[in-house]
């Protein structure tokens, strides 16, 4: 223990008052930095575990005929892998260096919510086991990362493995929204003085706008993942065919997330680029605009081309035929990109370390990624090859050859930062070259094999010609990817304890997470320069030729909102799609009156009632405030209680419609109706509940006499949060209980 | 009726058509002395011709509802998207009442114009009654101008700013986007007048069921995928000229109080 304390001290991981208790000191911390390595961390055990599954699975495709796994091992190991590398490391990785970097490169001093980004990081772990423990109820699922239904349904999966998946990815789910809405709101409110929104460095623009991809994506998969336990605890059938359901609607839920996800992973992976390559290319970023435009149009593009992954699913040639069209669209700002990198890298003193050996080769394998996956994007192709290793391919070199190099250049880059002391060169040149030749050789020849008609997603294989030697020079391949995983984690290892000091800025590099000492002081910053530019240490360093002034143009730029406002309204943005998807999936799934209970056995006029009191109560709240504002704090509380009043009315009167059916032998897996129904208005009443609960803390908090100074960012935040759950049920009644009647 | 013959013969050359189209080029001469713009406001009139009178129009009329979706957005967003753009720079738009002038009120006009015409009872009523199917016209015209006044009025500080603009068509976008997914996957006919059109002209119809093989799903379907992806599209391209905007470089410095 002695010798771990001894080693975060020195390296400045730890100060010395906090070495008594440094287990406590880690476990409890909410300080944005030391999140960010713990959340680097888990990754990286993660990946040790993902890491090991991918070489069983390549051992046992290694030679044809395999007997190394059973099939249904096979299938596990091959789910655990997929689910694990996404979930467990890239995101948490991801978003534990944005974490680190993104207040140090805005000058703020921590996240603008730092209990919350403790609770987004505490989620990983736990979701990491909740996954894992399915090993030990019965077995892991094994249905893929994608769990198409039915076979991720009962009947086919009756292990308790797809219950542990879905509830692990939708407490993984909850937490990468908690961490978005933090991004997004440190980024608009933490910003140092002058760090105006157009002067943001590109790797801080970035995370920005993709954390708006998190919220409005993640919440689409929670739906369906919801949708799929219902399914399985409740014996109901959104997704199975044989009650009625849909099966296709779970891949529409999926990929309509799944889709965002790649850009989820790929849009940080472009940030680490666009601060790297710069640096190491000595010459600003060749168009910054085009670069910080393309990825919000990247962001909007990618909503939009999900049914892109289901042309082999029959949806029909006019169907494909849009989608071919929209997907391909997204070939230009990706484009761009490229383009802007290679130009910056054009003309300047380029300097080959580590952390540019391994942004370069990222680039080089996207640009291969992106093409094979135009090849996609033409549907009568992936017919072809959907199927096939030639996918498998693709997407492992935007995966690996992209995403996992550019983690790989960005802990080179910032590592010293992180920990004061650099990473031996002389290994990082090791692990680049195996890495890189593993990767190639592990996947350029899986193109080749998928073109060869291998499929993809089976356990073994027959000696066809030249399946053998190509699978078993994957393997090979393979091995010398571990060999560089485990020179890596060596290298993180013995440069902790005896690397060369950092100093403030090894790399001469202009953004501002390098103006303080390396690792940072708990508190960030003493001082921070001037800024003027999107580089202002350049500016400091070169006082005589600084870059041009970035002027404010909008007020956008510079003003604040109140940071609880802002998160709430994030948070709603977020919920919006998760109704969403509840709401069309009870459009659909009514769409033709069947057999059972149906929208004829709901009482109009009770319930409409019962709404009467929560739409007032909208009314209520909103004087509670403008009461508040006045100072005036009896009658503030008078109109708070009367709120939450309204709402319990509400839920009672739900309690006794629900009550009611139940009687009348109305149960949640009587037909597709009920289903749909129940799921839907007990999600909205699960809602009303958490915003009384709110509510009633609020009243407390009033009681306790907590709002003398007139002002409260809560009341306002809740009330928002309040407005919202009405707004919802004007959407769900007029759908429910109003649309059948005319 | 082959498609050729149908490309020459399928021209609705309605009176108060053309007479409006003309009528309205005379009025922006006459209305404007400022004529830099014209170009833009000849653009929108060829759309409102192609649309009104060229072989879409008949199409639209009771054979094709992909024809009437096709309609319906050049209608709403491209016409009067043109038109405003073709407005003098110095001209102010600024309207009464005050909440007209709102974006939440530009913002219900422009999704709303899409929901309250494809509900099915609207949606037949257009097709089978001229007064029902003018009010449609009209309306949307209407609509979409109030619906983009918040991004393209003629005067900068009219418009919202880029990160208002960008949520504002990005929602839209999304609401517009749910609509088109609805009718594409509906189990059920939207449109129900679609699937049984005029018996007096089955050469026509012979033509679009076998010629070009549009059965009344395929044509819900096409309806709804242009609804989805083309329209939203058309925001997309807004919403990437507010980026252009956002990082333009700044001629009018805000002052920054810190």
């Amino acid at each position: 223990m002695n010798e771990i304390t001894t080693t975060l001290e020195r390296a400045g991981l730890l100060t010395a008052a906090q070495r008594e208790h440094w287990k406590m000191a880690w476990l409890s911390t909410v300080d944005h930095k030391r999140i960010g390595i713990l959340y680097m961390v888990t990754g990286l055990v993660f990946f040790t575990v993902a890491g090991m599954e991918a070489m069983l699975i390549r051992l046992q495709l290694a030679v044809p005929n395999n007997t190394f796994l059973r099939p249904d091992t096979y299938n596990m190991v091959f789910t655990m892998h997929g689910t694990t590398m996404i979930f467990l490391v890239a995101m948490p990785v991801l978003f534990g260096l944005a974490n680190y970097i993104l207040p140090l490169q805005i000058g703020a001093r921590d996240m603008a919510f730092p209990r919350l980004n403790a609770f987004s990081f505490w989620l990983v772990p736990l979701g990491g086991i909740l996954l894992h423990f399915s090993f030990l109820a019965g077995g892991a699922p094994a249905v893929g990362w994608f769990a198409y239904a039915p076979l991720s349904e009962t009947p086919y999966s009756s292990q308790l493995g797809v219950d542990y998946w879905a509830l692990a990815l939708l407490v993984l789910g909850i937490g990468s929204v908690g961490t978005s809405i933090n991004f997004i709101v440190t980024v608009l409110t933490q910003r140092a003085p002058n760090m105006t929104l157009r002067r943001l460095p590109l790797f801080s623009w970035m995370i920005f706008v993709n954390s708006f991809l998190v919220i409005l994506a993640l919440p689409i998969l929670n739906a369906g993942l919801v949708m799929l336990l219902i399914d399985r605890q409740l014996n109901t059938h959104f997704f199975l065919p044989l009650g009625g359901g849909s099966a296709i609607m779970w891949q529409h839920i999926f990929w309509a997330f799944g889709h965002p996800e790649v850009y989820i992973v790929a849009i940080p992976a472009f940030a680490i680029l666009s601060e790297i390559i710069p640096v190491f290319s000595r010459k600003p970023i060749f168009g910054y605009e085009f670069v910080a435009g393309s990825t919000v149009a990247i962001v909007f593009l990618s909503l939009l081309v999900w049914a892109h992954h289901m042309f082999t699913m029959g949806l029909g040639h006019t169907v494909d035929l849009f989608f071919v069209a929209s997907s391909m669209l997204i070939a230009v700002p990706t484009g761009v990109k490229v383009l802007a990198w290679s130009a910056t890298m054009l003309g300047g003193k380029i300097r080959l370390d580590t952390p540019m050996l391994f942004c370069v080769a990222a680039l080089i394998q996207f640009l291969v990624a992106g093409l094979t996956g135009m090849s996609h994007a033409v549907a009568a192709l992936d017919w072809q090859t959907k199927n096939s290793y030639y996918l498998v391919a693709h997407f492992h070199f935007v995966f690996v050859g992209l995403i996992v190099f550019a983690i790989l250049g960005a802990l080179h880059y910032w590592f010293p930062k992180m920990s004061g002391r650099m990473l031996s060169e002389r290994l990082g040149k090791w692990t680049f070259w195996l890495m890189t030749i593993g990767f190639n050789l592990t996947f350029i020849i899986q193109h080749f094999l998928g073109l060869a008609g291998m499929p993809r997603r089976v356990y073994t294989y027959p000696d066809l010609p030249g399946w053998g030697w190509m699978n078993m020079l994957s393997t090979i391949g393979a091995f010398f990817m571990a060999a560089a995983a485990l020179i890596f984690v060596w290298n993180l290892g013995s440069s902790l304890l005896r690397g060369k000091l950092a100093g403030d800025n090894p790399w001469n590099a202009w953004t501002l997470e390098w103006a303080t000492t390396s690792p940072p002081p708990h508190e960030n910053f003493h001082e921070l320069p001037p800024i003027r530019s999107r580089r202002p240490l350049w500016d400091a360093a070169n006082p005589d030729r600084p870059d041009p002034i970035v002027g404010s143009k909008w007020k956008a730029e510079i003003t604040a909102p109140e940071k609880n406002k802002a998160g709430v309204i994030a948070f709603i943005f977020s919920e919006t799609g998760f109704f969403g998807v509840l709401i069309l999936a009870y459009l659909f799934y009514n769409a033709r009156p069947q057999p059972g209970p149906g929208a004829q056995d709901l009482n109009l006029l009770k319930t409409g009632f019962f709404s009467l009191a929560l739409f007032a109560s909208s009314f209520t709240i909103w004087r509670s405030e403008v009461n508040l504002q006045r100072g005036k704090q009896r009658a503030m509380t008078g109109w708070l209680a009367a709120t939450i009043l309204l709402g319990g009315i509400f839920i009672i009167g739900q309690s006794i419609e629900y009550h009611g059916l139940y009687k009348s032998g109305v149960s949640v897996s009587s037909n597709l109706f009920a289903t749909t129904f129940f799921t839907l208005t007990g999600f909205h009443g699960l809602h009303v509940c958490v915003g009384l609960i709110l509510l009633l803390l609020l009243l407390g908090l009033a009681f306790a006499g907590d709002f003398k100074d007139g002002h409260s960012p809560a009341l306002k935040a809740i009330g928002l949060y309040w407005h919202f759950v009405d707004v919802v049920w004007v959407f769900v009644f007029s759908v429910v209980y109003i649309l059948p009647r005319i | 009726m082959t498609t050729s013959q149908f490309l020459i013969s399928g021209w609705t050359w309605n009176v108060t058509s053309i007479a409006l189209i003309v009528l309205s080029l005379v009025a922006y001469l006459v209305v404007f002395r400022d004529r830099r713009r014209i170009g833009w406001f000849t653009a929108a009139l060829g759309v409102l011709f192609l649309t009104l009178i060229s072989p879409i129009n008949t199409l639209a009329d009771g054979y094709l509802f992909s024809a009437h979706m096709l309609q319906h957005i050049l209608l709403l967003l491209v016409v009067p998207a043109l038109f405003l753009l073709s407005l003098p720079r110095s001209l102010s738009l600024a309207v009464r009442p005050h909440f007209l002038g709102h974006p939440f009120a530009g913002w219900v006009a422009g999704v709303s114009a899409m929901w309250f015409w494809h509900a099915p009872s609207m949606c037949n009523a257009a097709v089978s009654s001229a007064p029902v199917h003018a009010l449609q016209t009209g309306s949307l015209l209407v609509l979409g101008s109030l619906f983009w006044r918040q991004i393209l009025a003629p005067r900068d500080e009219e418009r919202l700013s880029p990160p208002g603009a960008i949520m504002y068509l990005f929602s839209a976008c999304v609401t517009c986007s749910v609509l088109g997914i609805i009718i594409t996957f509906a189990p059920v006919t939207v449109c129900s007048i679609y699937s049984m059109p005029p018996a007096n002209h089955l050469e026509l119809l012979q033509t679009i069921r076998s010629g070009w093989g549009i059965t009344p799903e395929r044509d819900q379907q096409i309806g709804g995928l242009l609804m989805w992806v083309p329209m939203c599209l058309i925001y997309l391209s807004a919403i990437f000229a507010q980026i252009a905007r956002w990082f333009s470089e700044s001629k009018t410095p805000v002052s920054v109080k810190i």
